[in-house]
């Protein structure tokens, strides 16, 4: 048999496979609707942005689309009357965002053209979709095309711009040279089929929702500024004649695009090679847990880019650790990180725009005075890039379901810091100086701290509440946030270990780049565990209900040896209960009996599913220990026991599984009480309250 | 003059006296377990039986707060109760000061609880009005501060980086604390003058006011010399005090026990303060 070989390719057929190759890449990126091409230059004197740019918006739905619908985000910085400021007024935080003179943020569609020149400004108006409405938010301008958008047709907008950054606003802003620069170009809202435009105003309480798209931005700006943005810088210009400097950023799918200049900025690089910062011993670990091969959990190098404020500086190493431990723990537990770049921004100072996240880019936020073992930064350098895998890659819509970024990631923060740094102190400060050396605050996970904070929000809203409609900030933040990574925390020790993490990765990487919804989080939880759990999340996210058992009393006596009244088989009238037999009595009386009862309550509206319940472990001052299982439904239970010793502690949930308990200090019986500890807690308040006294005596 | 020859007389006095610490902090005492017994009784009641193992869900502290959080209705009818406990504190302490300065200053060193509260009861009146004139100069402090603290806004309102930030609220805080304790200064005078001289108060501050015109910076001076021993010494007990093992019995009973002896060492402070002060005027107050 002749070996077969290839025909004799001529130019044509290299020719058409090079076409069909490429028509296969365009229809890979293609599978986003928008694809962007902004041009803008700063202009620091007067905090103004002058912008084109060119959206090519395609419709990817089986829908006919009557118009467009565009953010105009920093339009919620223009004046008193936006939803915004009127959300902040409501909550008594409108000086926050009250600017002073010359500092109100605003963009201005200049023009809009259709790339066969039609003029689209006179079909744009501006649109308050969320209610109650507001005539006066210019955050969302609709635009009526000349005829619908047929499906699969697409359509190239040209538009020009100019913007005021706001004086230090909500996530972007600037204070004199420095600027952070978010949510800054018309930007076209989410066509869902069959429901129309997504495309909410500019909450208060919310972030945001856009679709993928390839982006290429040209961001000019004065020789003298640092830049950093989303993406990878792929060409500099110098212009020496006006002293200006042209950066071109080229990012592919992504959903946003962020950048940041200022000339107090020192950039610096490093490397994340995932071969060195794994172990193959913890590939094997985690390949084993997650059911997967080692060499499908190989992380790829990425270039990490720092850019600190100058008087930061001595805090870069500390914040590049906090990125690698990121970058290692969210990638091998929920899929490697896509994007060949990640940028860190230390924000300029007083520009408002720390902790915040966008799509390769994150700010952070630190202070000049630092203890170490106060871990502010760390977490949120790790929860920031951590928004790069809930929100940055499964994207779902902050502004209706904000947990399933927020929840997640403060979860997944929780557990990173947990595995790379341990417990961190909450910081004491006063008047800028840190006091950790004078008051020692516990050491606490965050999720410790969270758990509790929560708590107090349970029956103010579900979680699964829209953005804007939370009772307040409070109630949107400690839900969102809190709330909702205390409950995966308890999901996470209701299944185990290991089902916990292949439901995380499997949710994570079926919905990359992708938008999902709370409901396709609950098919998966429910898959790959192979169990209901749906109950959970209806108890938990989508309603307001308060979860609390405890232990209502516990109650330990001695057994009497006779009972009062009449017995059958005795004569009438014998006022006691039998007596036992003679070796029985005699052993009785060596050995004392006590009954002891134990009452379970269950305080608040919330309870376990079925199939679920609480176990409780009961431990006697003669070493034994008794276990029971309480189904949960009722409001009480009580449980028996006769044992030669009394009660010396009982613990409802013992293996702490239910951290969503929004009460666990009623949890647990203890006939000793927590001693010293408590002792010390008065003591300390006695001893703060003779302070206060004392001072306050001074000014007598 | 040396520094010793207010010192030693200042000290001296507050060595013979030491009683009157020892009575103030019982007071004191008694004020916090009240004001605290509402707080106290609900601990007691949420976590006299909680069990902690040894490795708790979460540290003992974050059970308190839970406690705390779960109660939150009843924290604002508490606050109300600790600030009426506040406003009775400051006629009490009114009393304990006029107490305090009539022991300090009487030529009879013998100390009684009964002496004690005699004086309280004699020049409660006087100090009492002291300080409602006092309220004035505290305007007139506070005007002053504003003045002084306007360029450091100016200069923190202006910052590129939080170091002036940082600087400018420590020397703010500091030129509070210098302007406080001039006028404190003030207000001390007067009230030892109306005890040792038996003059009313409104002459009692016009003799303050004409010595501090004459001795000021050295009656400051020293006042400011023992405030900076007293920071000193509170630094080193406070640091003590975090190094204590937290949790273990021993431990807790050493910061209650090291805490208290804190709490009469700031009423003893107090009575240097007055005794110094004593000393100084009677050395001065012919020149």
């Amino acid at each position: 048999m002749r070996k077969p070989t290839w025909p004799k390719a001529g130019p044509v057929f290299w020719l058409w496979l090079i076409l069909f190759l490429a028509c296969g890449l365009a229809a890979m990126a293609d599978d986003r609707p928008v694809r962007y091409d902004l041009k803008v230059e700063l202009i620091p004197e007067t905090a103004t942005l002058q912008g084109k740019e060119t959206i090519v918006w395609i419709n990817r739905t089986a829908d006919y689309i009557p118009d467009i619908q565009f953010h105009l985000y920093w339009n919620a910085f223009k004046n008193e009357r936006s939803t915004l400021a009127r959300e902040a007024s409501r909550e008594k935080m409108i000086s926050r965002y009250r600017a002073k003179k010359d500092e109100w943020g605003w963009i201005k569609l200049v023009s809009l053209y259709t790339d066969s020149g039609l003029d689209l400004m006179p079909a744009a108006t501006f649109i308050s979709p969320d209610g109650p409405h507001n005539p006066d938010d210019q955050t969302v301008l609709r635009v009526e095309l000349p005829e619908p958008l047929a499906p699969g047709q697409s359509i190239t907008l040209n538009l020009e711009f100019q913007a005021k950054v706001p004086g230090s606003g909500l996530r972007t802003g600037y204070y004199r040279d420095g600027f952070f620069i978010a949510q800054w170009f018309p930007k076209p809202g989410v066509y869902e089929e069959g429901r129309g435009w997504n495309c909410h105003e500019y909450h208060l309480n919310s972030e945001f929702y856009a679709d993928f798209a390839d982006y290429r931005v040209e961001i000019t700006v004065p020789e003298r500024m640092v830049v950093g943005a989303c993406g990878e810088e792929v060409a500099r210009r110098d212009d020496p004649a006006s002293g200006k400097t042209t950066y071109t950023y080229v990012q592919q799918n992504i959903h946003d695009f962020a950048w940041t200049a200022s000339p107090r900025f020192v950039k610096l690089e490093r490397w994340f090679r995932g071969e060195e910062e794994v172990t193959p011993e913890e590939y094997r670990q985690m390949a084993e847990l997650l059911g997967l091969s080692p060499q499908e959990l190989k992380l790829p190098d990425v270039k990490m880019i720092l850019l600190i404020e100058k008087q930061h500086q001595h805090q870069a190493e500390r914040h590049f650790r906090a990125l690698r431990a990121a970058l290692k723990y969210y990638g091998l537990w929920y899929g490697p990180y896509p994007y060949r770049t990640i940028t860190m921004v230390d924000p300029p100072y007083r520009t408002g725009s720390g902790g915040m996240e966008y799509p390769t880019l994150f700010t952070a936020g630190t202070s000049v005075l630092l203890e170490k073992d106060v871990l502010s930064p760390e977490q949120v350098i790790i929860h920031e890039f951590g928004h790069g895998y809930w929100y940055g890659l499964v994207a779902n819509n902050e502004f209706e379901e904000a947990w399933l970024d927020e929840g997640i990631n403060t979860y997944s923060t929780g557990r990173v810091s947990e595995v790379a740094y341990g417990p961190g102190r909450l910081p004491f400060r006063f008047i800028g100086l840190p006091l950790g050396w004078l008051i020692r605050p516990p050491a606490v996970y965050d999720w410790q701290l969270g758990r509790v904070v929560s708590a107090t929000v349970a029956e103010l809203d579900p979680i699964l509440t829209a953005s804007w409609k939370f009772f307040n900030s409070m109630s949107y933040a400690l839900n969102v946030y809190y709330r909702a990574a205390t409950c995966l925390h308890t999901l996470e020790r209701l299944l185990g270990e290991k089902t916990w993490a292949r439901v995380m990765r499997t949710y994570h990487m079926r919905y990359r780049f992708r938008h999902p919804k709370t409901e396709d989080f609950i098919r998966v939880v429910n898959e790959v565990s192979g169990q209901d759990l749906t109950w959970f999340f209806k108890e938990f996210f989508f309603n307001a209900n308060n979860f609390d058992y405890a232990i209502g009393s516990v109650e330990s006596r001695l057994k009497p040896e006779k009972y009062q009244g009449v017995f059958d088989g005795l004569p009438t009238g014998q006022a006691s209960s039998p007596p036992a037999g003679g070796q029985e009595k005699t052993a009785r009386k060596k050995e004392k009996i006590y009954e002891t009862v134990i009452t379970l309550r269950r305080y608040g509206p919330a309870r376990t599913g079925p199939g679920y319940g609480l176990k409780l472990r009961v431990d006697f001052e003669d070493g034994s220990s008794e276990w029971r299982e309480w189904d949960g439904h009722g409001r009480w239970v009580r449980f028996y026991f006769e044992k030669p010793a009394r009660v010396k502690t009982a613990v409802l949930d013992p293996e702490a599984i239910w951290l969503v308990d929004s009460n666990l200090s009623n949890n647990s019986y203890s006939s000793q009480g927590p001693g010293a500890r408590l002792l010390a807690a008065t003591g300390k308040l006695v001893w703060f309250l003779q302070h206060l006294l004392l001072t306050f005596s001074g000014l007598l | 003059m040396s520094l010793q020859t207010y010192l030693n007389p200042g000290l001296n006095r507050t060595i013979s006296r030491l009683r009157l610490s020892v009575y103030i902090w019982l007071i004191l005492l008694v004020l916090a377990l009240l004001a605290l017994a509402p707080i106290n009784s609900l601990l007691r009641n949420s976590l006299g039986h909680f069990y902690l193992p040894d490795k708790p869900v979460m540290p003992f502290e974050l059970n308190l707060a839970e406690v705390f959080l779960a109660n939150q209705e009843i924290l604002g009818p508490y606050l109300g109760f600790l600030l009426t406990l506040m406003l009775l504190a400051g006629l009490i302490f009114t009393f304990l000061s006029a107490g305090l300065f009539g022991r300090m200053l009487s030529p009879d060193p013998v100390v009684t609880f009964r002496e004690f509260l005699s004086d309280g009861a004699r020049h409660f009146w006087k100090f009492f009005l002291s300080f409602l004139l006092f309220l004035p100069f505290l305007a007139v402090l506070l005007i002053i501060f504003r003045l002084l603290a306007a360029p450091l806004n100016l200069w923190s309102g202006r910052a590129v980086t939080e170091w002036p930030v940082i600087i400018s609220s420590n020397l703010r805080m500091l030129v509070l604390v210098l302007l406080w304790t001039a006028f404190k200064l003030l207000l001390d005078l007067v009230r030892i003058i109306m005890v040792s001289e038996s003059k009313k108060v409104i002459p009692a501050y016009v003799s303050a006011l004409s010595f501090l015109r004459r001795h000021f910076l050295g009656l400051w001076g020293l006042y400011l010399l023992l405030g900076l021993a007293v920071i000193i010494i509170s630094a080193f007990w406070f640091f003590i005090m975090h190094l204590l093992p937290a949790g273990a019995a021993p431990g807790v009973l050493a910061f209650i026990i090291l805490g208290q002896i804190y709490i009469i060492f700031r009423v003893l402070a107090r009575q240097v303060f007055i005794g110094v002060e004593y000393a100084y005027y009677l050395r001065r107050k012919g020149e």
